[in-house]
């Protein structure tokens, strides 16, 4: 019998440009103790940890363990990372809590783009011997995505710029968000993104609880299911991929049981307002899907956290009652290369 | 809210990557002016050319020549070129799929304007002057209006293949080093230590880094420690440190964890005035500064007898 494990709370930081004042675990911290605050556990409780973060991005070796000191590790606690985003590392916790060897765990991660050019940051993830050589960062891989877009005729500037601009309307009901309102389009960033079309650079932390079976219920009123969950990756060499399309996102959707009955909120992690046209078609959402109500990663994107907060809001909404059935998605690497896809529920209301 | 303490950070790092043996020949190539790709069991032709199939994972090897002309299949228009990257001016990022192959390779392209690419245009390899065995041999495209290059056959065998590459990465961030350790920085530059106290076990860290790593709450209160203190445990150092801030220091030294009066955490630090083999454990030492120092240079004995175990032995 497979157990039930649901999403019972979530927390995020107010996401802004810089956090220089504040060390990493300095950030991380509240969001731990408010995620906590909500299910009453205390960390003593937990019984498993895992996080998601990068050190690339500010540069601080190592910064993990540190940031492991908010959670308060001493005497030993069952504890892993990954570095990638905070949605592989829930996807992990998910697992664990499978094997029934732990009934709770506490998902974390936070990004600190301030410190560094995060745009120059990620060319080093990308295949080391062909593609890294030539420094492409992260907008002019998304650009190429967005003109393959254009020239297929599956949208235009101007719709583009439309995606940016619905996202930051709807920020303007999350207080986190860092973009919000009216943001001019601006020039391009690189041709045809504009500034609109990109996300903003900033700093920030989430965190979510997951239980599993009763042990949710007593946690939380109205616990965000997981119906399913999966991740598919494609090839590195973009030039093998057909970017127009993400059959992973599709195949990760399929196996996380997305096609099987619609769904009415869907928190998508597109950082570009191309990618969202992409994942629109792959995950077929169509006009009836409410689409990042949070605003979405063009509003805010701490990167390595995105991921995870498009799941903690999907599951918010499941537990003040606004969605009854959510899709939520992470990506990593450029161009939508790895994609996870999790179909959240609630209870019958 | 006292300033932020900054300091600029570079990464610089030269990864030395080995070649497997479609990489190497394709590297090998580019040096030699021949574009290869290799063949997919399903009859595609893979460029740039990799080890194993993208989408069956099988190794493959058959290598193929292809032209160094090609297509356009999307393209972005970069005005401000960013550092490392393939042209200093103003240059279309492209995928190119090049006449032969089946996938198309990132590289630059230069034209005058946004206005002068667009997908489908045709472009050929502007080689490097110098090269190298590396993706940067091929300089950038450029147009090209003539005839589809015809490919030379080349089976990718080569003379003085290259095994390896060398692969420079630089990073430069602004490092700064948050709320607690700022606050501890900023003492030190007076010359005093100052921990900072768990509100829950309140055990005394130093350094402190905002938060009790045993509660997993923040911390706050500040407490000044030592200037005294106790070495705890010690090592003695025989190999001379290769960093240039220590080259001064002759071996054999001995470093020490040190427990300052007050302070739950042993710090460590460099103990000097006494000779390497006369440094014991409970040894009473205080700190030494020099001119203009952040930092203590290292610590020496007070002189005061040796503390007794059961003062330190939860401190080691």
């Amino acid at each position: 019998m497979t157990r039930e494990i649901a999403v019972v709370a979530f927390a995020q930081t107010d996401h802004r440009r810089s956090t220089e004042e504040s060390s990493e675990v300095e950030m991380l911290m509240p969001v731990l103790h408010d995620v906590l605050d909500r299910t009453g556990l205390k960390t003593a409780d937990i019984g498993f940890t895992c996080s998601g973060s990068s050190d690339y991005l500010a540069g601080r070796a190592f910064s993990f363990t540190l940031a492991l000191d908010g959670v308060g590790a001493w005497p030993p606690i069952a504890e892993s990372h990954v570095e990638m985003d905070g949605a592989w590392a829930l996807y992990e916790a998910w697992t664990k809590l499978l094997t029934g060897d732990a009934d709770t765990a506490l998902v974390y991660s936070y990004g600190k783009c301030s410190p560094g050019s995060v745009r120059d940051v990620l060319t080093r993830q990308l295949d080391p011997y062909y593609v890294a050589p030539l420094w492409p960062d992260s907008v002019a891989l998304a650009a190429l995505q967005a003109q393959a877009l254009i020239d297929a005729g599956d949208t235009d500037e101007a719709a583009l710029a439309a995606v940016g601009a619905r996202s930051r309307a709807d920020a303007t009901a999350n207080p986190h968000a860092q973009l919000t309102g009216r943001v001019p389009q601006g020039d391009y960033v690189v041709r045809p993104l504009r500034t609109g079309d990109c996300p903003p650079i900033g700093d920030g932390a989430a965190a979510v609880i997951l239980a599993a079976g009763e042990r949710a219920r007593e946690l939380c009123e109205r616990p965000a299911w997981i119906r399913g969950i999966d991740h598919r990756i494609e090839a590195h060499a973009l030039g093998v991929r057909d970017l127009t399309d993400s059959p992973s996102a599709r195949l990760a959707a399929e196996k996380a049981g997305a096609f099987e009955r619609p769904v009415d909120t869907a928190e998508l992690h597109a950082p570009f307002t191309a990618q969202e046209v992409v994942l629109r078609k792959a995950l077929r959402l169509d006009g009836s899907v409410r689409v990042n109500p949070s605003g979405g990663a063009l509003a805010a994107h701490p990167v390595m956290a995105a991921g995870l907060i498009r799941i903690g809001e999907a599951a918010a909404r499941i537990h003040r009652g606004a969605s009854d059935r959510a899709l939520a998605h992470a990506t990593s690497g450029p161009c939508l290369q790895q994609n996870l896809v999790a179909v959240l529920e609630g209870d019958p209301r | 809210m006292p300033e932020v303490l900054k300091a600029p950070l570079v990464v610089e790092f030269p990864f030395t990557r080995s070649l497997g043996p479609v990489q190497s020949a394709f590297l090998t190539g580019l040096r030699e002016r021949v574009v290869l790709g290799v063949k997919t069991t399903d009859g595609r032709t893979l460029v740039p050319p990799v080890e194993y199939d993208p989408v069956t994972a099988e190794e493959i090897r058959d290598l193929v020549e292809v032209a160094p002309t090609g297509t356009v299949t999307t393209w972005a228009w970069n005005h401000e070129p960013r550092r490392g990257q393939p042209l200093a001016g103003p240059f279309a990022w492209v995928l190119v799929r090049l006449d032969g192959a089946d996938t198309a390779l990132l590289h630059a392209l230069d034209v005058p304007g946004p206005d002068a690419v667009h997908t489908g245009m045709r472009v050929r390899i502007r080689w490097a002057e110098e090269r190298t065995g590396a993706i940067t041999d091929i300089a950038c495209f450029e147009p090209y209006d003539g005839e589809p290059d015809q490919p030379g056959g080349h089976t990718g065998e080569f003379e003085n293949p290259l095994t390896g590459i060398v692969a420079p990465a630089r990073l430069d961030y602004t490092y700064s080093p948050g709320r607690a350790q700022s606050d501890y920085i900023n003492a030190l530059s007076a010359q005093r230590t100052v921990g900072e106290r768990c509100p829950s076990c309140r055990k005394v860290y130093v350094p402190p880094r905002g938060a009790c790593p045993t509660c997993g709450v923040a911390t706050w209160e500040q407490v000044e420690v030592g200037p005294r203190g106790t070495v705890t445990t010690y090592c003695i150092v025989n190999i001379k440190a290769a960093h240039t801030a220590n080259l001064d220091i002759e071996v054999p030294y001995v470093y020490a964890h040190i427990a300052l009066d007050g302070a739950d955490l042993a710090l460590h630090a460099r103990i000097g005035g006494i000779p390497y083999d006369e440094v014991r454990m409970g040894l009473r030492v205080e700190p030494v500064w020099t001119q203009g120092a952040r930092h203590p240079d290292h610590y020496r004995p007070t002189g005061e007898p040796d503390a007794d175990y059961d003062t330190y032995k939860e401190l080691l």
